[in-house]
């Protein structure tokens, strides 16, 4: 009897249905969305963030005389755990030396003193992204890439040949391309690391390695203590205006991207409230006639949860279903990568739309009062 | 006639009024507020990267290379060349002025430092820390590295600004030399020397770290270099660079190159500080200007995305609340079309009507949704945002045109209602 009664209401007020399960469904959609994007936003502000580069540096303990380096294993235990570990998004070595450099050209200047910088190119690449390189990366061992300043200094371009002293080791390199940064790279030549410890004399020995860790400043914590306990010869550092910088402005716009989806969030359950409630009040005509016919309140209103119950619910999937591939959509357009979705959000957007939908019915409860006679003489406008 | 029958269906059923313009109202409060933080955001967001230290460098022009070494200059005070701090104020002269935050300048002075306990050869970094700047015709601006360094912890206190007497150690050199806030220094030799109080020991995480941090005067008369500097570090707020911010200036029209000059881009910036400051080269720090247009881009496509999410919720909502108080006045309908009004009058009344709480709605929502993004803005920036009047009329158009959507198929499916069988309850 239940089973029909509330079928037969299902089918009778279809299109009313289908416009309550419209307003559910977007709502349910952006609710879902939304909250997708708000759960994920965390690992994908720390993925952008790595645009900035190194916030972590391994140096050598301080010494007192001469140039502190550390092994090459440091650096080989750091490169193992950048594999294994998601945290470490880019890391580099570096070798620095002072060697005299002076360019092979007719008009070349004298010989002047620069710091030569040893390093992993392709790492270095993917590192620091706002390097700016005219020409090309360098992709053999003799080719270097020349510090902007450096260029100006020698007169190099592209292309230029130029030889680079250190004691009595002497190689000649090809500039394959210049580096603008508008910071200290601009005054150094960069080469290959193998090349500037040969040219050094300094076998499988570098000066630092800089890391670009992902993560809050909890995380970038963590990593730093395991990397210190991985390498215990070397001392492991941030770079404060990057790590703490960054905290800050991940609280900040985690804080922005939070309330602005709470209010939204807010402001659609409200929607889907008041939407439920304008049809709520449309059903006094027929609670009027269940009664007159001898409905129980009691029934009348399990009817009413029912059809409550199964818009929320039927709202909620078709929701999510159109909700996730948007919440994939936005953070591929934004960020880049896809966001997948956090199953968490379906029960959550179930419980906000169940709850909307029902305290939108609240005027129902009033259906107990309702007084057949003056509703069937269409009487009583308002409830 | 037209008007008495709006008023009369406003005026007969108030409460379901009432509940299809609390759908209007919080659709458009949801537009209307995430547009105006979707408006305002960048620029705001901008403001934070001042965390990340200068983002214009400032060098003389016809310098030697600096030899930094850890990041510190080693060069020989003799060697390389010097720009002179008089001509600092004139960075407060330039166009974009106000977008400059602070900016600091350096001199980095090879030094013997000696302690009690210790001596050892060291650099001594003379510097602004909140330096009172003279603005001709305005009241003097104190900037120093207490805005372009704000990551800079001092355990103890700064130098005395101006003072000739007081140093920070770095916290690095602090403890090779063993002196704590108090001890006293020995820093140079021969006739430039100074005997120095620690006032306290700086942890800024880089290079300064192993240096000795005062103020510029001294490390002036330690070097020999009376009003001169070696490098301008400055922070300005700017407009991350699009596709015409990256063009090269010296290839634009003229009409293209002042369009450029007076945007806060951070080359162009960079080009008016170097105009002003005579024989220097101002370059853009990549490392911030890059990184911060990459941030900010990401993070305003992602406001402008949940913006067109919740647009798109409201509109559905406004469509059907339009829709669902067309259909439920069916009997009303059918009495009208039953005394004879035709079905064109009868589509305006209820598209008026519609429309009268599109406008009223949207324009309480308008007012509920920007008071609601002033809370955000206080809530996240400290400072509520500007209300965006210019949202008002947008607002109120979508709310129109929806609602206007929503209730053309049900006003359709009603002109081709027969009254009869409606009449009958049928």
């Amino acid at each position: 009897m239940f089973g029909r009664i509330f079928l037969r209401e299902l089918s009778a007020s279809r299109a009313r249905l289908a416009l309550a399960l419209l307003v559910v469904v977007s709502g349910a959609a952006v609710v879902s969305a939304l909250l997708n994007v708000q759960l994920d936003i965390d690992s994908k502000l720390a993925q952008t963030f790595r645009v900035f580069g190194a916030n972590v540096v391994v140096t050598p303990p301080a010494k007192s005389s001469g140039q502190a380096l550390l092994p090459d294993s440091a650096w080989s235990r750091v490169a193992a755990r950048e594999g294994a570990d998601r945290r470490i998004a880019a890391a580099a070595p570096f070798l620095y030396l002072v060697a005299h450099v002076k360019s092979d050209g007719a008009s070349a200047p004298a010989t002047i003193p620069v710091i030569v910088a040893g390093t992993d190119f392709p790492r270095v690449r993917a590192m620091n992204s706002w390097w700016k390189v005219e020409g090309r990366w360098p992709a053999s061992a003799n080719e270097a890439l020349v510090g902007s300043a450096v260029a100006r200094k020698l007169g190099l371009a592209p292309g230029a040949k130029f030889h680079m002293r250190y004691g009595s080791a002497e190689r000649e390199f090809t500039a394959s391309g210049v580096v603008v940064t508008g910071g200290s790279e601009d005054n150094q030549i960069f080469t290959g690391l193998a090349a500037a410890q040969r040219l050094a004399g300094l076998d499988a020995q570098i000066s630092l390695v800089q890391l670009s860790v992902a993560g809050s400043a909890a995380e970038i914590r963590a990593e730093m203590s395991d990397l210190s306990a991985a390498i215990p010869a070397a001392r492991v550092r941030p770079i404060p205006e990057f790590t703490t910088g960054e905290a800050r402005l991940a609280r900040k716009i985690r804080l922005l991207v939070g309330a602005t989806v709470a209010l939204i969030l807010a402001l659609t359950v409200l929607g889907v409230l008041a939407s439920m409630a304008a049809l709520a009040t449309e059903r006094r005509h027929h609670v009027g006639v269940m009664k007159a016919i001898g409905g129980p309140a009691r029934r009348i209103i399990r009817l009413f949860l029912a059809e409550v119950g199964l818009l929320a619910v039927a709202g909620t999937l078709a929701g999510c279903g159109l909700g996730f591939p948007l919440s994939s959509w936005i953070s591929e357009r934004a960020f880049g990568s896809g966001a997948s979705p956090d199953w968490i959000v379906v029960p959550l957007v179930a419980a906000l739309m169940f709850g909307a939908a029902l305290a939108g019915a609240l005027p129902l409860r009033l259906l107990g009062r309702v007084r057949p006679a003056v509703i069937l003489r269409g009487e009583g406008w308002s409830l | 006639m037209f008007f008495r029958i709006l008023l009369e269906s406003v005026a007969r059923n108030p409460r379901r009024k009432l509940l299809a313009s609390a759908v209007l109202v919080l659709a458009s409060a949801v537009a209307a507020a995430a547009l105006t933080v979707a408006l305002d955001e960048g620029n705001r967001l901008a403001r934070e990267f001042q965390s990340f230290g200068a983002n214009i460098q400032v060098t003389p022009q016809t310098d030697t290379l600096p030899v930094e070494i850890g990041g510190l200059d080693t060069r020989p005070v003799t060697e390389g060349s010097y720009l002179p701090e008089s001509d600092l104020p004139k960075l407060k002269q330039i166009f974009w002025r106000n977008n400059i935050k602070g900016f600091a300048p350096f001199l980095d002075v090879p030094v013997t430092v000696a302690s009690s306990s210790a001596a050892l050869s060291s650099t001594l970094v003379g510097t602004w820390y909140r330096h009172a700047v003279p603005v001709a015709g305005e009241p003097s601006i104190i900037t120093g590295v207490e805005a372009t360094s704000p990551w800079w912890r001092v355990r103890g206190a700064w130098f005395t600004p101006g003072s000739i007497s007081e140093c920070l150690v770095g916290s690095a050199l602090a403890a090779r030399l063993g002196v704590e806030p108090g001890s006293s220094l020995r820093v140079g030799e021969g006739s430039r020397r100074a005997t120095l109080r620690v006032s306290g020991i700086l942890k800024a995480g880089g290079s300064e770290d192993r240096a000795i941090v005062t103020s510029l005067a001294l490390a002036q008369q330690i070097a020999g270099r009376p009003g001169e500097y070696r490098s301008l570090m400055v922070t300005a707020f700017t407009k991350p660079e699009d596709a015409f911010g990256r063009e090269n200036p010296r290839q634009m029209t003229p009409a293209e190159y002042e369009r450029w000059y007076c945007s806060p881009y951070a080359a162009s910036i960079a080009a008016q500080v170097q105009q002003a400051l005579p024989g220097s080269s101002a370059q853009v720090v990549r490392r911030v200007a890059e990184s911060e247009g990459s941030i900010l881009n990401r993070v305003s496509s992602l406001f402008w995305l949940i913006t067109l999410g919740a647009l798109a919720a409201a509109t559905l909502g406004i469509a059907a609340m339009a829709a669902s108080s067309v259909m439920e006045r069916r009997a009303e309908v059918a009495l009208m079309k039953a005394l004879g009004a035709p079905s064109g009058l009868l589509a305006w009344i209820f598209l008026a009507e519609q429309l009268a709480v599109a406008i009223v709605g949207g324009a309480v929502g308008f007012g509920i949704g920007t008071l609601l993004a002033r809370a955000l803005g206080r809530l996240v920036f400290g400072v509520a945002s500007t209300p965006q009047l210019i949202l008002l009329p947008v607002v109120l158009a979508i709310a129109a045109a929806v609602v206007a959507l929503g209730s053309l198929v049900p006003l359709r499916r009603m002109s081709r209602l027969d009254p009869a069988p409606v009449l009958r309850g049928e």
